[in-house]
């Protein structure tokens, strides 16, 4: 057997791990052994391991696979990376921004269990993203009086909202590409 | 600037033993991961993109670093040997993840290594500031500060319900990350450690070992962070953070005191063989080392060992990690040939502190 991390001496030494509950034992040669006992960082192995092993025990049951095949035959997936709801379990990582839109109706269920209880997040909000939905709103208030005004046949007034509304509109467009 | 710099010395800006608590409170670390709208994540992405990512937070930081008052160096992985990322790994400036090289990513450092920006590693944009002692909003506001210049210069992933997206469900919303590394060999020593884990534990925190999870702490140097990122906000998660550190302050100097009191001659003796140990010992490991730095750490804060100072205790930590002490040997040794080079080093880095502080003053400050 040769060593596991160096893949090049012989494997003398076995370490055998608790990960989880789940006793691991690997082999490593006496350089490689020393080397990653104890001062080598293994957080960054051990963490998705740990994470993606939890999201599968909690969510591959089989009345949940069942309910969900029975909605549709597609799997659930994000078109943006091509991810499906497996793989993110599988994974425990997501595949880009966009899966948390594909999967939005699942992910309360995943981060109540990952954020003590937790789905909704309340805390900083960056800068232009909150230009973004104040714009939203601005613009969604000036259609609404462009409507009235529309109503009431005062169209110069309602070309004037119009164009307001345009020129918010371009300001979004512009705002949300380079915020 | 070049790498070099970084790598030739073992000494960064955290390892300063100054600020409240000190000398329980190694260092506080905040990370904030942020991801660009527009790119997948590292772990789909292609090369292409990660180029492109890498290229658009580097000209970010680097354009606006005066308004932090410091520069940047940009370190690409790619051009970096292995043996170099192992170092930048020990002196806590990048992730093992990162080190791996696998994405085309890089480290933007400042000056005094106490901002390092991780770009590709588990996300596009991973801002990291150490500050020594426990300075939890201070290091917070640091943070803000290179937080809010990619803001104004790259579009964030963000969800008005998910808040900051990230490739780790166990990040988002807040993506921050705090942390502070705590010496308690006094809790350790009298057996506390197990329990005061599972409390912490049960109120959303999460305690490990620095050196690798799971197995026990080495040097009793624990690291406690947040574990919730998600339904809490910045500040709440700070001020729970900086509650249970008071706490565990709190317990680790009742230890002190019990220690202190019940068996002075015994602990004197135990704490002043790891003293001998370190300035005599002609062959010694990376954990036999770190015992003893523990117990000299802890002689100096209880006023039992004089005329060593701190900072050089940290330095000993750091240095004495095998891609450190391969760098310092300039060629690749055994690791029999290892624990003779580092017994060497610390001997004479204690040696050479020895010469300039016998001058009868006691540099400790308990």
């Amino acid at each position: 057997m040769i060593c596991e991390n160096c893949k090049q001496r012989p494997a003398k030494v076995t370490v055998t791990q608790v990960v989880n509950g789940e006793q691991v034992n690997r082999h490593y040669c006496e350089v490689c052994a020393q080397n990653l006992h104890p001062f080598h960082v293994e957080a960054a192995h051990q963490d998705p391991l740990a994470i993606h092993q939890l999201l599968q025990n909690w969510f591959n049951v089989p009345t949940q696979e069942s309910t969900q095949r029975a909605q549709s035959d597609q799997p659930l997936k994000c078109d943006t990376c091509d991810w499906t709801f497996r793989q993110f379990l599988n994974k425990g990582k997501f595949g880009c921004a966009d899966c948390y839109d594909s999967f939005r109706k699942q992910l309360p269920g995943v981060f109540k269990r990952l954020h003590n209880g937790n789905t909704k997040h309340v805390g900083k909000t960056p800068g232009g993203f909150e230009r973004v939905i104040e714009l939203k709103k601005q613009i969604e208030s000036l259609r609404a009086q462009m409507q009235e005004a529309v109503a009431e046949e005062n169209f110069e007034e309602a070309a004037t909202l119009r164009d307001e509304a345009r020129m918010l509109e371009e300001q979004l467009k512009n705002g949300a590409d380079s915020a | 600037m070049t790498i070099e710099k970084f790598l030739e010395s073992s000494v960064s800006g955290w390892m300063d033993p100054r600020g409240e608590d000190s000398d329980i409170v190694m260092s506080t670390r905040i990370r904030l991961a942020r991801n660009l709208r527009g790119y997948r994540f590292p772990l789909s992405f292609t090369e292409n993109e990660a180029h492109q990512v890498d290229q658009l937070v580097t000209a970010a930081l680097v354009d606006s670093a005066e308004k932090v008052g410091t520069t940047f160096s940009s370190i690409p992985m790619e051009k970096t040997t292995t043996l170099d990322r192992q170092i930048l790994v020990e002196k806590h400036l990048i992730s093992p993840n990162l080190a791996k090289g696998q994405i085309p990513g890089s480290v933007l450092l400042s000056e005094d290594e106490g901002i390092s920006v991780m770009v590709n590693e588990e996300d596009h944009i991973r801002i990291q500031c150490l500050f020594p002692g426990l300075q939890l909003e201070e290091a917070y506001e640091q943070a803000d500060t290179i937080d809010r210049i990619f803001e104004k210069e790259l579009p964030y992933a963000f969800d008005e319900e998910f808040g900051y997206l990230t490739s780790c469900p166990t990040n988002t919303g807040t993506g921050l990350r705090a942390s502070v590394m705590m010496h308690l060999p006094a809790l350790t020593m009298t057996n506390q450690m197990g329990r005061i884990i599972q409390a912490i534990m049960r109120v959303g925190m999460v305690v490990r070992g620095i050196y690798g999870e799971g197995s026990e702490a080495l040097g009793n140097v624990y690291q406690v962070s947040n574990q919730t990122t998600l339904g809490k906000t910045e500040e709440e998660i700070l001020e729970d953070l900086q509650s249970i550190t008071e706490q565990i302050i709190q317990k680790e100097r009742e230890a002190r005191e019990t220690l202190l009191h019940s068996e002075q001659p015994v602990l004197a003796d135990t704490l002043y063989r790891s003293l001998g140990v370190l300035t005599y010992a002609r062959i010694i490991s990376t954990d036999e080392a770190a015992k003893c730095l523990s117990d000299v750490r802890l002689g100096i804060d209880l006023g039992i060992i004089t005329g060593v100072d701190v900072s050089i205790l940290n330095e000993c930590m750091i240095f004495m990690q095998p891609g450190f002490i391969q760098k310092y040997a300039g060629n690749s040794l055994q690791p029999n040939e290892r624990d003779v080079f580092r017994a060497k080093m610390i001997r004479e880095r204690l040696t050479i502190e020895n010469k300039t502080t016998t001058k009868g003053e006691k540099p400790h400050d308990v």
